[in-house]
């Protein structure tokens, strides 16, 4: 570490688990955050929340679907300790299967343009042999499920992104890929749900989320139980899970 | 993003089916003109006053930033919807705490100063109303209104059940703390008599005063629990809440063989007349933010709390009735709480608090049976002048509640046309 300041770059930085998240890091570090995202006023509620916890931060106004934007330049000054990728949408999926806009719309934010920013990211991490990438992908990535297959299907396309960086950096010791599985959560983007038992606080697993990068775990379920509700999901037979209707 | 959905208040005795709206940020505090509209927090009123069947709520639990924090003096200006556990975790390490605390920290600033909250240091620092400078409050004609202390607008909210508008940001002033730990007495009594005796001695000396009593015991007695800062210790914020009940537990967990016995046991877990400790704030405080979810002990069918006041006039009198009906009736439950209130007035125009005696007590909801007995409750309350609660009340009556609240009239032309509650359609149905 060139200096003792904890360096947390954050792309989609108003998502609510990622601000719990960077909460729990200026908790524990001196830390300064650059948070990319494409609304300046909330990212400047973001950074003021983070000052007052004792943080710097920065924000970067930017469209993270744009494909013009050259990722690594953005994350140049600095010696990245954390890059946290965090956009997402939680889309209607009928809806949007019928949508062929928005199934591109929808596509771009929960795979396109992480797979971009995560893949810059990725060689800036090289250059620097250490640090960690932190991607937020789902539960629902794991199997698909009539309900909600189309979101799926884009996070579990993210994680087998993520896996394959873990292998092309296995060579940096300190380099890390974090991919991070929360179940439901109760956030805006989930804000027209029943929340029923198997609901987490946003706070729980952002705060889960920073264990989970210190730890250096190549994947994470937030909290840790969905890994056993979600190995039952996988075991479950064909023929037995296709009458149910999850 | 708005849905329909099921809402529960904390007493859980019916589902509300409402529209539910979720601004994130302060650019989506925006009002839908044309809906009759209320403010929600974290849904910790017991009864109907955060409720609004068939309307639209504003869940404000997504608006939970820190806008700024002055180090110096610890003016803290927050979301509305931020929670007094969030302000803890960030306030403890720094030194400063909440100027007061209800017993739980899983309530909103805005909802505390909504329902103008009052702890275990009342008789020192009064309401959590009388610690808020000025907070911005957005009417339904879209207007943002700066409302500062000592203003008609600024006492009408707090305590006005969310019926004035919608508060956005809110300044308030936190106080120093030495350590997160508070040096604790614990005193048995038997009789209010020496309840009282111990209070007055205690009000000038410690900071925090309490007591649990035994409602079902042959005679009124307890525990009183008095408390100070501690001067030495780390300054330690609470853990996150553990294990949550996630069932309604069946009615017959909570009979009265079973509460006899809880209650006999806390009693006699002081084996000395009185006992020394030290206590992390956590459970001094908020002993059943351990449990989230505790309420669900209770069963499907819910429960009720009643808490009221006696006016210091009045003397011990309706307490002791009120002690007497309760224990004849064979129905209170464990966690009775019994206050002396201080002397200092809340700006809050329908600010519950007042000089005097106050209990509080869960009721397991035991239909037509519960509502008799807290008929004659209403009755002593009513004779000597007291007043209930309104933030955990499901049933009080419209008259006691008119009647009990003298400065009604300067709060109603203060309610946003847009904004009501089922509790406030109950209080103004002809």
């Amino acid at each position: 570490m060139s200096d003792s300041t904890f360096n947390v770059a954050v792309f989609g930085a108003t998502s609510s688990i990622a601000s719990e998240t960077m909460r729990a890091i200026a908790g524990e570090h001196t830390a300064h955050f650059r948070l990319f995202g494409r609304n300046a006023d909330r990212l400047g509620a973001v950074a003021s929340d983070l000052d007052a916890r004792g943080a710097s931060s920065e924000i970067r106004e930017v469209d993270l679907l744009s494909s013009d934007v050259d990722w690594s330049a953005q994350l140049e000054g600095k010696n990245w300790d954390v890059i946290y990728i965090a956009h997402g949408s939680l889309p209607d999926q009928e809806v949007t299967l019928n949508d062929s806009k928005k199934l591109e719309l929808e596509m771009a934010i929960n795979f396109v343009s992480p797979v971009q920013i995560a893949s810059a990211c990725a060689s800036v991490l090289e250059r620097q042999k250490r640090g960690t990438l932190a991607i937020i992908g789902s539960v629902a990535g794991d199997r698909g499920r009539q309900s909600n297959f189309l979101y799926g299907a884009a996070k579990s396309g993210l994680e087998t992104f993520a896996d394959g960086l873990r292998h092309r950096l296995f060579h940096l010791p300190d380099v890390k890929v974090t991919f991070l599985k929360p179940g439901m959560t109760d956030t805006p983007m989930t804000a027209g749900m029943e929340k029923g038992a198997l609901f987490s606080s946003a706070a729980k697993v952002g705060r889960d989320a920073w264990t989970a990068i210190k730890r250096g775990r190549s994947t994470a379920y937030l909290p840790g139980w969905w890994w056993m509700v979600m190995t039952i999901i996988r075991l479950v037979p064909a023929p037995v899970f296709y009458r149910t209707k999850l | 993003m708005s849905s329909q959905r099921n809402i529960y208040s904390w007493g859980r005795l019916s589902p509300s089916p409402c529209e539910v709206i979720a601004p994130a940020w302060q650019d989506e505090c925006q009002l839908p003109g044309e809906k009759t509209i209320l403010p929600f927090g974290l849904g910790r009123s017991y009864g109907d006053s955060c409720l609004l069947t068939e309307g639209t709520i504003i869940d404000t639990s997504h608006l939970n930033r820190i806008i700024s924090f002055d180090e110096e003096t610890g003016l803290l200006r927050a979301d509305a919807g931020i929670s007094l556990d969030a302000i803890m975790n960030f306030s403890v390490p720094r030194g400063w705490f909440l100027p007061t605390t209800p017993g739980t920290r899983q309530v909103t600033l805005g909802g505390a100063i909504a329902n103008d909250v009052h702890g275990k240091n009342h008789h020192r620092a009064g309401c959590m109303g009388n610690h808020v400078p000025r907070f911005e409050l957005l009417r339904s004609d879209g207007q943002r209104h700066l409302c500062e202390a000592g203003s008609p607008l600024h006492s009408a909210t707090i305590g006005g059940l969310g019926l004035t508008g919608l508060m956005t940001w809110i300044d308030i002033q936190m106080v120093r703390i030495p350590s997160a730990f508070i040096d604790v007495e614990e005193i048995k009594f038997n009789g209010l008599d020496e309840f009282l005796q111990i209070s007055s001695e205690s009000g000038e000396t410690w900071e925090h005063t309490v007591a649990w009593i035994d409602c079902l015991a042959p005679k009124c007695r307890g525990i009183f629990i008095r408390g100070n800062w501690a001067k030495y210790g780390d300054l330690v914020p609470h853990q996150a809440a553990g294990a949550a009940v996630p069932i309604d537990f069946p009615e017959i967990a909570l009979n009265k063989l079973a509460l006899k016995a809880f209650n006999t046991l806390y009693y006699h877990r002081l084996f000395q007349k009185q006992s020394r400790s030290r206590q992390h704030y956590s459970p001094f405080f908020h002993p059943l933010d351990a449990v989230q979810g505790w309420s669900r002990i209770y069963g499907k069918r819910g429960f009720f709390q009643y808490q009221c006041v006696t006016p210091t006039e009045a003397g011990t009198e309706p307490m002791e009735e009120i002690l007497r009906i309760i224990r004849e009736a064979g129905q209170g439950s464990f966690l009775a709480v019994l206050k002396t209130f201080g002397e200092i007035p809340s700006p809050g125009m329908l600010s519950f608090p007042r000089p005097g005696l106050t209990l509080a007590l869960d009721f397991p909801n035991r239909g037509a049976r519960s509502h008799e007995l807290f008929d004659k409750l209403d009755a002593v309350v009513r004779d000597c002048d007291g007043r209930l609660y309104p933030a955990k009340d499901a049933r009080m009556s419209r008259e006691d509640f008119v009647s009990s609240n003298p400065r009604l009239e300067d709060f109603i032309p203060h309610i946003d046309p847009n904004f009501s509650s089922d509790f406030w359609k109950r209080m103004t149905a002809a």
